[in-house]
């Protein structure tokens, strides 16, 4: 750029930053571009089956009120997305931005331009296309329909980053992180929710939708497709008002973002806050609390790494989020079924499912510290030990809580004969998460960036996904045995007399799964230090 | 360590980080018993080298020893033998700076009451006792790279490598560094430190390599390598090609009033 010509727009420069940044974050290694082409691949498909299906449904009677259904579940998952799954839309930090002379009306522009780069993006897009295909009858609608798809999307976009900066401000302050890690219950509640309604659905038919389709078609970036339909049937106000609320609402949307990211990027942020004036009391009460748990720690490494562990699942905000998403899923799944009467007693299993999820991507929760662990680890032995320091603190928290569960979810079902299959199963699938999360954490292993809220750097969300899904996967199939003596045992002629058995049985097979996976994973760990510490020190 | 070993024993290391060559076939033989200076300007390779020769980075090619053992295929004895201090890697900085220490030195293995009583002596030596309960995450640079130097230092190591150790340091603090590093060279440990700023390296050490590009430029004592130039900053500018490129006629924009 020289001094004399004309400076390209801030949106273009963004945009290129975001498609640079996506670029290079690929080139970074060929896994993770396997990763990411894979994923690409997979959220196509997914897509194209989605719209395939809503094309299908064209001229259904009740095809309205699933769209607009289906459009709002797209906007809780952009409201949601950014502050707990890993996702590689926050390419772009705004607080990264601070030092530019940038007003904040062309810096959101450019963001949400830049924002609708990505794989996120072009799903959403696909659907919002096959919806409008499905709903348009008639040149107006088409219409209505171009118009309708491009509000939808911004509003879905625009949504997740003004949530997103929302957050990025309550995480940067103690009491907010405090805060913040609540909101892992709103994505327990929503799931119930949808759970909850989709049990409905298939008892009653698509009729059963109506209702909520009569409320959703006025809730934006619904409205905005719901006024395709409208122009069809020939209703033209309220195609205009449903329009002008989707409008609205991104008018809304844009102006909180805007008041979000002004003050972000001109207040100092809590960290520093944090440093100048350090709460002393509190720390030195979390020091003697994990004091007095050390003595009753095992010596020698095993020990050393537990009470570390122990000690960052409550200091460190990240890990401390983490686990109290994953308890509050684990409990409130299983519990809310049982209490509404919908669930079976297998959701238990839902404690050691989620919390056995903490034991993968170990080495990424370590960010690059972890070369004060790799600097120590010279051979296999080091690395078993170190493993299963990890898993032994896991299981201190995660076995209590999963056999509370277990029973608490019996005992709303008064279901109590079969407490002994359930708590065994859930056994099983712990043993089996341990195993697959060392394997994945020394084969798979992606950086957790510590500002901000994200919990994968750019370019690492295919990769972090393909570990954690793969890993379940893998996980519930490692279980399948188990798996299989229960159903056999339920369904022979007197077997249920013998259902008592899948309790030691679940028990000793999740530890000769969970023991047989550390075995396996510390091998690897040990080859592949350097590594493991280049691919948890990105980003 | 038999006597006329070399501490550092490097051959033919390269590195590639895809198109980008860092290292490009350094042949390095360092001193035991020596404070040794690791210089080159920003981007020369040092960081890279000092991963690779302490294990935390694999090599595309060449062998590294420390201490007669090879890094990579007999790392039990090389790792209970080196101290590291990296440069741009973070601590576990949700411990405080007693607990990073305790944690750090069991992990080596050492018994807990030793642990303890050297980590008592260290934070004392290095100033840090009044702060040893503070989170790291709370320490400022100078305070980081003191706890930083405590726990490569713990376990008594044979070598320590020091990726920067005075980068973004105070001066009192670095006084306090210095003086615990004369002092464990004194007893006949190796030290081997990187940095970019030659008053340092002459003033604290007696062997120096520099690095420019990927490779080694010159090798020896302060004085073999100092030659004719009246300072070790020249010599180095001299070494590196940087003497005197004329700037002026380029930013002929800059200054001046507007």
């Amino acid at each position: 750029m020289t001094a004399a010509g004309t400076a390209p727009s801030v949106t273009s420069v963004l945009v290129r930053l975001k498609l640079s940044l996506l670029r290079n974050g690929l080139r970074q290694s060929g896994g993770r571009r396997a990763a990411y082409v894979t994923s690409l691949v997979v959220v196509l498909l997914f897509a194209a089956l989605q719209t395939l299906g809503l094309v299908a449904l064209r001229g259904h009677a009740h095809v309205e009120s699933v769209i607009v259904l289906l459009v709002a579940v797209l906007a809780l998952g952009w409201a949601v997305m950014p502050l707990f799954f890993p996702s590689g839309d926050e390419t772009l930090d705004a607080t990264r931005l601070v030092m530019l002379p940038l007003r904040p009306g062309p810096l959101v522009r450019a963001l949400l331009a830049a924002s609708l780069v990505g794989i996120g993006p072009l799903f959403t897009l696909c659907l919002l296309l096959g919806s409008v295909v499905a709903l348009a009858h008639g040149a107006a609608a088409a219409v209505t329909g171009v118009l309708g798809v491009a509000l939808a999307l911004l509003v879905c976009v625009a949504l997740a980053r003004a949530v997103a900066a929302a957050n990025v401000r309550l995480l940067s302050s103690r009491r907010g992180r405090d805060l913040a890690v609540l909101s892992g219950l709103v994505i327990a509640v929503g799931a119930q929710v949808v759970n909850f309604g989709a049990q409905r659905l298939g008892v009653s038919g698509l009729a059963q939708l109506t209702p909520v389709g009569d409320v959703l078609r006025w809730v934006p970036p619904g409205s905005a497709i719901a006024a395709v339909d409208a122009v069809s049937r020939g209703a033209y106000g309220t195609a205009a008002a449903q329009l002008a609320l989707s409008c609205a609402a991104l008018a809304g949307l844009l102006a909180l973002w805007a008041r979000h990211l002004t003050r972000l990027m001109t207040s100092p942020d809590g960290s520093t806050l944090n440093a100048a004036g350090p709460p002393d009391r509190e720390r030195a009460a979390g020091g003697r609390g994990a004091g007095g748990l050390a003595g009753l720690l095992p010596a020698g490494r095993t020990g050393t790494v537990m009470e570390r562990s122990l000690r960052y699942v409550w200091r460190d905000p990240k890990t401390k989020a983490a686990w109290a998403t994953s308890l509050a899923i684990g409990l409130i799944v299983p519990v809310f079924n049982a209490v509404q009467g919908t669930g079976t007693i297998y959701f238990a299993c839902f404690a050691a499912g989620m919390l056995g999820v903490q034991m993968y991507n170990q080495f990424g929760q370590d960010t690059s510290a972890f070369w004060m662990v790799a600097a120590t680890i010279s051979d296999g032995r080091d690395a078993y030990v170190e493993l299963r320091g990890r898993a032994l603190a896991l299981l201190v928290i995660t076995l209590p809580y999963a056999v509370v569960v277990t029973v608490l979810t019996t005992a709303l079902l008064g279901a109590w004969t079969r407490l002994p299959e359930v708590l065994g199963l859930s056994l099983a699938l712990l043993g089996a998460m341990l195993a697959t999360g060392a394997w994945t954490s020394a084969r798979f292993p992606y950086s957790i960036p510590q500002e901000g809220y994200k919990n994968v750097a750019p370019g690492q969300a295919g990769l972090a996904w393909i570990s954690i899904f793969g890993g379940m996967v893998a996980a519930a199939l490692l279980c399948s045995p188990v798996i299989a003596v229960t159903i056999w045992l339920n369904v022979s002629a007197g077997g249920d007399r013998h259902l008592w058995l899948l309790l030691p049985l679940g028990a000793a097979y999740g530890a000769g799964v969970g023991w047989a996976g550390l075995r396996l994973a510390a091998p690897r760990t040990a080859n592949r230090l350097p590594e493991i510490l280049t691919a948890v020190s990105k980003g | 360590m038999t006597m006329g070993t070399a501490a550092v024993h490097v051959r033919g290391l390269w590195k590639r980080f895809g198109q980008q060559v860092a290292v490009a076939g350094v042949d390095l033989d360092l001193p035991a018993g020596k404070f040794i200076g690791l210089v080159g300007p920003n981007g020369a390779g040092k960081t890279t080298t000092l991963s690779m020769v302490t294990g935390l980075l694999r090599p595309d090619q060449g062998s590294v020893e420390v201490a007669g053992h090879d890094v990579w295929r007999d790392p039990v004895a090389v790792k209970a033998r080196i101290g590291v201090l990296p440069e741009g890697l973070r601590l576990f900085e949700r411990l405080s700076g007693r607990e990073l220490l305790g944690y750090s030195g069991r992990l080596r293995g050492l018994p807990g009451d030793e642990v303890d009583k050297r980590a008592t002596q260290l934070l004392d030596v290095l100033d840090l006792a009044g702060a040893q309960h503070r989170l790291v995450v709370d320490y400022s640079t100078g305070m980081r790279k003191k706890i930083g130097l405590a726990a490569a230092l713990l376990h008594n190591p044979e070598v320590l490598f020091l990726d920067e150790p005075f980068e973004g340091v105070d001066p009192v603090s670095a006084q306090t560094i210095r003086g615990v590093l004369e002092r464990y060279t004194g007893s006949g440990a190796t030290v081997v430190f990187s940095s970019h700023v030659m008053e340092l390296v002459e003033s604290l050490c007696d062997w120096v390599a520099v690095m420019a590009a990927g490779r080694i430029r010159a090798t020896g004592t302060l004085a073999e390598v100092r030659g004719d130039a009246p300072s070790l900053q020249a010599a180095f500018l001299e070494l590196v090609g940087a003497g005197t490129r004329d700037t002026a006629s380029d930013l002929d924009w800059l200054g001046g009033g507007r």
